[in-house]
Parts: C-alpha cells; structure tokens; sequence
C-alpha cells in the first residue's frame, strides 16, 4: 500500500469516523448537561425569534464595538471566506466531495482557487501575529489554539504545494495534504474547531434566554 | 432634588469600616476548594456547558469590558474571569473529560484566593461582554456561579460577607431592620406624608432599600407621592421591606432565597397583585427573574421595577406629568441590571420624554449601555475602589460628550457610585433619580380626591 492508498483509504475512513463519533460524542453530551426550567414570568414568548435573529445578527458586530473588533472580523471572515471557497469550489475537492457522497456542483477557476487560499494563509498569519503578540489574547490562548491554527493551516499549504507540484513527488505532497486534512478531521471534536458546530446553538441560546427577558441580543 | 453631600459623606465613612464586621466562616484549605467545586458542579447547566465549550479565544469581550478598557490589564479579560470554572466543567462534567484529566489541573485553594478579585473586585455582571461575543457566550451568568461558588468556600470580600451575614441573620442592613424602618417611616408619616405601613389589604407592595432609608429618603417620600397622587392601594410592610439582596450580590445562595422569599410573603400576606421594585438595580432581577426558582414556582403577582412602572403609566396617559422646559439638558444611564438584565429600557425614556426635557443619549445606550462600575456589589468593595473609578471614567467621558448637565438614573448603586465618583475626580454634573424627577413633576391636583385608578398595569 503506498501512502497515497493509505491516505486515500484507510486513514479517510478513520478520520471521519472519528470526526462523526466525536462530534456527535461532545455535541449531545454538553447538551445532556443539567437542564432547569426558568419558572419566572418571561417578558416576551418570542424567544424562537429571538434565538434566530441572534444566530444571524451576530455576523457582524454592532458599531459600538466595530472600531475595536474590526481586525479581528475582517481577518477571521477573510480567513473563513477563503478557506471555504478552497474547500468547496476547488474542482478536485468537488470531486472528491461526489465519491463520498454522490453530490456535486461546479467549481470556479484554479487561479481563483490559488488567490482564496494565498489569502486564508495571509490572514491566518496575521491571526496568529497577533495572538502571540497581543497580551490580552495571549493570557486566553493555549495549546489549543495553536493546534487548531496549525491543522488549519497545514492543509491549505499542503494543498496549494500540491497544485504548484512544489515540494516534492507529486503523489507524495498529495498524499501529505490528504493527511493532514485527516489530521484536521480527527482534531475537530477535540479542540475549539468545534465552534463550527457551536456557533448556532450558542448564539440561540443568549438571543432566546436575552428576548425572553426582553432584550434584544 | 439632590442628595446632601455631607450625608453621603458619612455614609461613604462607614464603608472602609464594614468588613470588619463580617466573621469569616473557619474551614480546611481542602474544605474550600471542594466547597467550590461541587457548587460549579451544582451549578453548571447544559446553556453553561455550551457556552464554555464555544469559546474561541477571540479576546472581543475585553473591548466591551470597562475593568479591562479602563486598565487594559490582560487579567482583566471577561473570559479569562471564567478559568477555574471552565477547568471543573472540563475535569467533572464535559463529555470529553476522560481525556481533559490528562492535562487539565485541578483548581486550587491559591487559584481561588487569586480569583475573588476577578470575580467580585473586577465585574459588575453588568453582561455587557455578551453583546459582542461572536458566540454569544454569557459569562456575567457563569461569574455569578463563580461567585456561588466563592461564597461556599467562604471566601467572599469581607465588606459582603458582613452585609450577607446582617441580612441572613438579624434581617438588616447596616443596622436598618424593621423596626428602624418602621421609625424612619413613621417620621415621614408625622412630616404629614401618607405612607401606608404593614396594611392587611394591598393592590402594590412597595419594597425600599436600606439606601433608600437611610440615605435616598426623596426617592421613598417621592414614590409615595406618585402612588398616592395616582390613588393607589398600597403600601410598605415592615416584614418585606428590603429589595437590595445581598444574598445575591455576595454569591450565597442561601441567603438570596430568605431575602427574596420575605417580600413574596409578604406580598401573598397582603394580597399584593404587584410588587415594585425601588431603585435598586439588582433588586429588580433578584425578584423579576431569580425569586421563582428559589420559590419553586410562578410568583403570584407581578414585578415591576419603579422606572417601569412610571413609564407604564405615563404611556397609558395614567400619570401626567408638568413638563420641566427644554433648558433642562440631561442624560439617562441605563442601569445594566434594568436595562440589559431585564428589559426595562424605554419606559424610563417615555418618562424622559414626558417631562419635556431636552434629553440626550449617550453614545452607547440601552442594552449596550457602559456600567457605572459600582454594580453587583462592586460599590462597597474597598479593595475595588481604584478599578471602579476607572470604570467610572468611562462612563463620565461619555456623559461629557452629550453636553448635558445632568445625568438621571434608576438605580441607588449607580447613584452611589456616580456621587463616589464625582466626588473623587471633581466633576460637576448633577446626579438625578428618576422617581424623584417625577414627583417634582406631579401636577396639582384641582381636587382632594386623588386620579382614579383600578389597577397598575
């Protein structure tokens, strides 16, 4: 078996069946925390509503702290935008994505591919510059936010050497970027990858919890 | 109206003085730590476990906090307060904490010590790091656990932990218990104000605040006036009096349910339809939200904070009001505990806007209002005395920037710590309470009877 096979078989499998298992493991098990009923008269029954809009309001910050977050906001959706366009609209990927589960759809241009990844990697540099030299954000950061940066990040370079046909064999930088995207799988329940599961339900819950109370969150 | 000075003044004398009086309970260094512990894990619900496993080490909380804004001291950071409770969720409740044992240390008794500061000295749970938390993490919830926590271990400030004591055990505060009220209104009631006490047979029951008592007494004779100008059957009852709840604000569960649980019977023992809530920020969520899950069930009567309920009234043309001019240039600080807690954000404007004044908002306002920085207890902490002015700070920019000359509110604490605040740095802005504002504005009334009312809602 050479290592592409390996990549292309056995470790895929492995990969996503621990990406799955654990996803759904830490998923339904903080939700199976204690639950308590709030007996208090709500101010307002639209919490539905107010979960919702919360989920989407959140997108983008409100002008009173849009000064202070910007950075953070333009760099994190450049970063997110870009990742997602190599992801999903990157013709291999899509026909990858088919094999697996018999879906497609067209890709855009490879050169476009190359621009959305060269500014995933700019972004999440200057993510990470600013993490390691800011001293609020380093006195909240810790392994974990540099794992994640680095399965992140190894995959888009990988990947972007594949296509460039730098950095070695062809078949073997292949086999490499395959790798490290199951590195990236079998990290996401692990690590804080997983806000791309929490994002909704969390944002939800203040949106519901502040609209019953009144106020829009 | 404005409050003398000088009795502030020796009111702020007695707070240097007030942990003295607290008697720290005795127990084993390992006694306080799982005292803590089992408290998170009492604690932590399915809403809190969410939000701990969401974070994404943004740091955007600390641009909304003015602990962290006004010292931009790392420590200071909203998501940071939560460490030690995210380590117990980590080690005791998270779905992966088989493996979170591996590398996540237990808390210790030093790791405690080192956190009051941060869950007590340095956050208001005025909640404002919610409002720009990408992932809507509400951390001024899970500081209050962490207070809870704090409070079994003992290891509270001592200025609360004597105003936790008083209030659980002898049922006053600041040696103010019911029948130092029921002197104090008494007075009133020989000063030829109507001030039903203890009445059998009440529509409201009025609660009021030992600041109210000892200190704000304009702010009580003014909501008398109100409730008696509208013809109201009400009254104050010397049995549930007090709506400030240290139990609360110090994290001691315990006795948060015996203050809350006073005034719901005393409202079941007069019949009352309505509690109101007096100026008191924390008053109004400790009875609005909290008083039915210490109870055990829906309260038999509803809760409205005074500056709600004007506004009720003024908007359902119930309470007129003679307009004060447009040369009275002000401003409205939203106190975090009506306004972001509780959604009691444009009745106090509809009052505002009633009076005709020339009203300004600050730049931030309503749900994002900036705390005044003496909230959930912080006012009486001594050691927080540096960090609240800095926070105070912020706050004074801002009113400086609507050109008003005054700023009027609905909260004694933030009063307090506005008057603290200007007092240290000079400032000259008048410092107003929105029940007094209105009982100036009371219209004379042509006749002895007084505006016919049938209910308060």
């Amino acid at each position: 078996m050479t290592l592409l096979d390996f990549a292309r078989g056995p470790a895929l499998e492995w990969s996503l069946m621990i990406m799955v298992a654990g996803s759904l493991w830490r998923l339904v098990g903080a939700f199976m925390v204690r639950r308590t009923a709030d007996l208090s008269e709500p101010r307002s029954h639209s919490t539905v509503a107010g979960g919702l809009r919360t989920v989407f309001t959140r997108m983008w910050p409100r002008k009173e702290f849009r000064s202070e977050t910007l950075f953070g906001v333009v760099a994190g959706y450049a970063m997110h935008i870009g990742l997602a366009i190599v992801v999903f609209l990157f013709t291999p990927h899509i026909l990858f994505i088919d094999s697996l589960l018999g879906v497609s759809w067209p890709g855009v241009s490879n050169d476009f591919v190359m621009f959305a990844g060269a500014i995933t990697v700019a972004a999440m540099v200057a993510l990470l510059i600013r993490r390691l030299t800011t001293p609020l954000l380093k006195a909240i950061s810790g392994a974990d936010d540099y794992i994640s940066w680095a399965v992140t990040m190894l995959p888009v370079l990988t990947g972007m050497m594949a296509y460039a046909h730098i950095g070695g064999p062809y078949q073997t930088v292949l086999a490499v970027h395959i790798l490290t995207v199951e590195l990236m799988f079998i990290w996401f329940p692990f690590g804080k990858l997983f806000h791309a599961v929490l994002w909704i339900p969390s944002r939800a819950q203040l949106g519901a919890a502040m609209q019953r109370r009144g106020v829009k969150a | 109206m404005t409050i003398d000075m000088q009795v502030f003044k020796q009111f702020a004398e007695q707070i240097p003085h007030l942990g003295e009086r607290a008697q720290p309970p005795q127990m084993a260094d390992h006694k306080r730590v799982s005292a803590a512990k089992e408290t998170f894990v009492r604690k932590l619900d399915a809403r809190m476990a969410v939000d701990l496993e969401s974070c994404i080490h943004c740091g955007h909380c600390a641009s909304a906090c003015h602990f962290y804004v006004g010292t931009e001291d790392p420590k200071y950071v909203p998501i940071r307060k939560l460490d030690l409770l995210k380590r117990v969720y980590r080690r005791e409740l998270s779905p992966l904490r088989w493996l979170h044992r591996l590398y996540t240390d237990d808390i210790t008794l030093k790791e405690l010590q080192e956190w009051q500061e941060l869950v007590y000295d340095s956050c208001t749970e005025c909640g404002r790091c919610s409002m720009v938390c990408p992932m809507g993490i509400n951390i001024a919830g899970m500081v209050n656990v962490m207070r809870q926590g704090m409070a079994r271990a003992g290891m509270m400030p001592a200025e609360l932990m004597a105003m936790e004591q008083e209030q659980g055990v002898h049922d006053s505060l600041f040696g103010v218990g019911p029948e130092q009220m029921k002197g104090a209104i008494m007075q009133l009631q020989q000063s030829g104000l109507d001030i039903p006490l203890d009445k059998h047979d009440a529509d409201i029951l009025v609660t009021t605040s030992v600041i109210d008592i000892m200190l704000f007494t304009d702010g009580l004779i003014a909501t008398a006036k109100i409730l008696n100008h509208l013809g109201l059957n009400w009254t104050l009852r010397s049995d549930g009096y007090e709506a400030a709840n240290f139990g609360l604000l110090s994290g001691c569960e315990r006795v948060q349910k015996i203050a809350s649980e006073r005034i719901v019977l005393a409202a079941r023992a007069c019949g009352a339809k309505t509690v109101l809530i007096p100026e008191c920020g924390h008053a109004y969520p400790s009875m609005r939200w909290e008083a039915a899950n210490e109870h055990g069930g829906k309260l038999p009567f509803e809760v409205l904070a005074i500056s709600e309920f004007l506004g009720r009234e003024v908007k359902a043309g119930r309470l007129k009001l003679n307009p004060m001019g447009r040369e009275k240039k002000i401003t409205y600080h939203d106190p975090c505990k009506l306004a972001r807690h509780s959604g009691a954000i444009e009745e106090p404007r509809w009052v505002l806007d009633a009076l005709g004044v020339d009203f300004r908002e600050v730049e931030s306002n309503k749900e994002l209002n900036w705390c005044c920085g003496g909230g959930a207890g912080v006012f009486l902490i001594n050691s927080a005395s540096e960090l609240r002015q800095k926070a105070f700070e912020i706050k004074m920019g801002q009113v400086e920037k609507t050109g008003a000359d005054s700023v009027v509110t609905a909260c004694g604490s933030c009063r307090l710590n506005f008057m603290n605040g200007s007092m240290r740095s000079g400032w000259d802005k008048g410092i107003e309470s929105l029940v007094e504002i209105v009982a100036e504005a009371l219209p004379v009334q042509q006749s002895s009877e007084p505006a016919k009312q049938t209910t308060a809602s």
